[in-house]
């Protein structure tokens, strides 16, 4: 396991950067997470696909059918590529804090 | 060396029912391994003893065509093994070592294993062109499961059999999930046919029971649409499992027992729905395990098995379609056409619905793997799974303009838009088999002129 300083604080993520503990989520680690995927500003509309992921997740204990996440945001699947270069699995689902998606995807 | 592969930690191995062997003990217990699985399995033992090093396979082989490396060259991945065979157990390899290719264990012998064993997509296609038929598949499978029984096991293999113990899926969807998804998909349905199209989830009683690929429940969704669409059509009764949502069967990919484990349980779930047919969905090496370790490997079974392909394509005429206006290339599942017996369903389905169904070189029982294939799907070894998917993607780009490349796997439908993304063509269209046949099926003859 490796560690990355956040907020003056060692959080412990996986061998592709997820958080371990889906618990220790927080904004200081969405705006760390932000810059190492690629996304130079977090908007209102990051937040928006950020939070409803993090929403998802709490209430059923996965990550949300791609076409679910792109309809209740209200965004295609581009436009979640071009806020989120990684992609919805890979890019995300970091930021909100859920564990890596897995499996033939 | 350094091992391209992130490696699951000792304690997610045990996690799994696995024993991790310390470290300095790991040489004698490989080699007591090889002793087990050369001893129950006679024709690892054969092919162990025929190669003659002719060099046919390279020339096969995508992942020494991609790589240029002189260990995925399938006849040199397999002496990796063979040197320790033919040093502990063969009396010429005992007596003349070195000079019969005999040599011992070394510092770098598991790193050599766990590297180019997992850059082998166990394609078979060797096999196909070896004069003695030697299926290097069958060598790295053997090697993988040795790896694991010392537990060496690569963090995605262990992160999906992990998945699949708590959830009975890959991708481990909780029941809830499952339920708020299906509802979502059906939503869908509706808003596009105007029909209830249910997707039942464990209705007891059916008579098919449908295993889609997990990842169907995620990213491959037009596919489990077309399913839908294609049992509602044909008036079936039919199911999908909560407790067994995966087609996919990793265990065959790195741990004989997981495997067997996995067919156990579909034999479990088919008989408490009372179903007297399965029907596999879309995922190339599940259906291998299923089609050839449900019976025999896993004891007798109570039910017919079907690939979801093969049931298509036995009801055709009883379907309604469209013709779609696209001009499509079938990619072959290598599990599919020389592990799985599918060769002509894909083809009678595609021509059957679309305008141009274009052939790539080589195809049938000779096609090349996408390079994805038998789980090698992690993020850490992109750059190599980009090198053995170069074959896949010079054979596309050969075809010129195409509309929609048909993958009906799933590892197929992750790993090529990667590939087809790197070598220039990121715009092609790429999906499932199903997912054209959903759109092709007139639900409404009646109101078709």
């Amino acid at each position: 396991m490796s560690y990355v300083e956040i907020s003056g604080k060692q959080i412990e993520v996986d061998e592709d950067g997820f958080i371990t503990d889906p618990e220790l989520w927080n904004d200081d680690i969405v705006r760390a997470f932000a810059h190492l995927e690629g996304v130079d500003e977090l908007t209102e509309n990051h937040w928006k696909v950020i939070n409803y992921l993090r929403d998802y997740w709490k209430k059923f204990g996965s990550a949300p059918i791609t076409r679910k996440l792109c309809k209740e945001t209200g965004f295609t699947l581009q436009q979640i590529y071009e806020m989120f270069p990684s992609g919805p699995a890979k890019g995300a689902c970091k930021l909100a804090g859920l564990p890596k998606p897995t499996g033939c995807v | 060396m350094t091992v391209p592969l992130h490696m699951a930690k000792e304690e997610a191995v045990r996690a799994l029912g696995l024993e991790v062997v310390p470290t300095d003990q790991r040489p004698e217990k490989l080699l007591a391994r090889l002793a087990e699985t050369v001893g129950s399995m006679r024709s690892l033992a054969v092919m162990l003893d025929t190669c003659t090093k002719c060099g046919n396979c390279m020339r096969q082989c995508h992942s020494y065509l991609g790589t240029g490396d002189y260990h995925n060259f399938p006849a040199a991945r397999a002496d990796l093994v063979r040197r320790l065979y033919r040093r502990h157990f063969t009396r010429s390899g005992r007596w003349l070592g070195r000079l019969v290719g005999a040599e011992d264990f070394d510092a770098q012998t598991i790193e050599r294993w766990t590297t180019y064993f997992y850059q082998c997509n166990e394609c078979r296609r060797c096999a196909v062109f070896c004069p003695f038929g030697i299926d290097t598949a069958e060598i790295t499978i053997a090697a993988r499961h040795m790896l694991t029984s010392i537990g060496v096991v690569p963090k995605f293999m262990q992160g999906v059999a992990a998945n699949l113990r708590k959830t009975g899926n890959n991708m481990g969807i909780p029941k809830p999930a499952l339920l708020d998804s299906v509802e979502f998909l059906q939503d869908e349905l509706k808003e596009e046919t105007g029909l209830e199209i249910a997707i039942p989830v464990d209705k007891p009683g059916s008579r098919i029971l449908y295993v889609p690929s997990s990842a169907d429940f995620f990213s491959n969704v037009d596919t489990m649409l077309g399913a839908a669409k294609l049992f509602h059509t044909l008036g079936a009764d039919w199911t999908i499992p909560s407790g067994l949502l995966e087609a996919a069967n990793f265990g065959l990919l790195f741990h004989w027992p997981a495997m067997r484990e996995h067919n156990r349980r579909l034999a479990e779930t088919a008989a408490a729905l009372g179903a007297e047919l399965v029907v596999q969905g879309e995922c190339g090496h599940g259906w291998r395990a299923a089609r050839l370790g449900s019976e025999g490997a896993s004891g007798p079974v109570s039910f017919r098995l079907l690939h979801v392909l093969e049931y298509a394509a036995q009801n055709l005429d009883r379907l309604t379609l469209r013709r779609l206006p696209l001009r499509v290339a079938l990619h072959e599942p290598c599990n599919y056409v020389r592990g799985g017996g599918i060769l002509e369903p894909p083809r009678q389905i595609l021509r059957a619905i679309v305008e141009e169904l274009v052939e790539l070189t080589p195809n049938g029982q000779e096609s090349f793997c996408c390079g994805g294939g038998s789980g090698i799907l992690m993020d850490e070894m992109m750059d190599i799974r980009l090198k053995l998917g170069r074959r896949k993607a010079e054979q596309v780009q050969a075809l010129g303009r195409l509309d929609y490349l048909a993958a009906p796997c799933s590892i197929c439908k992750a790993q090529l838009p990667h590939v087809m993304k790197h070598y220039g063509m990121g715009d092609l269209a790429i999906g499932g088999i199903l997912d054209l046949l959903g759109k092709a099926i007139i639900l409404n003859p009646g109101e078709i002129k």
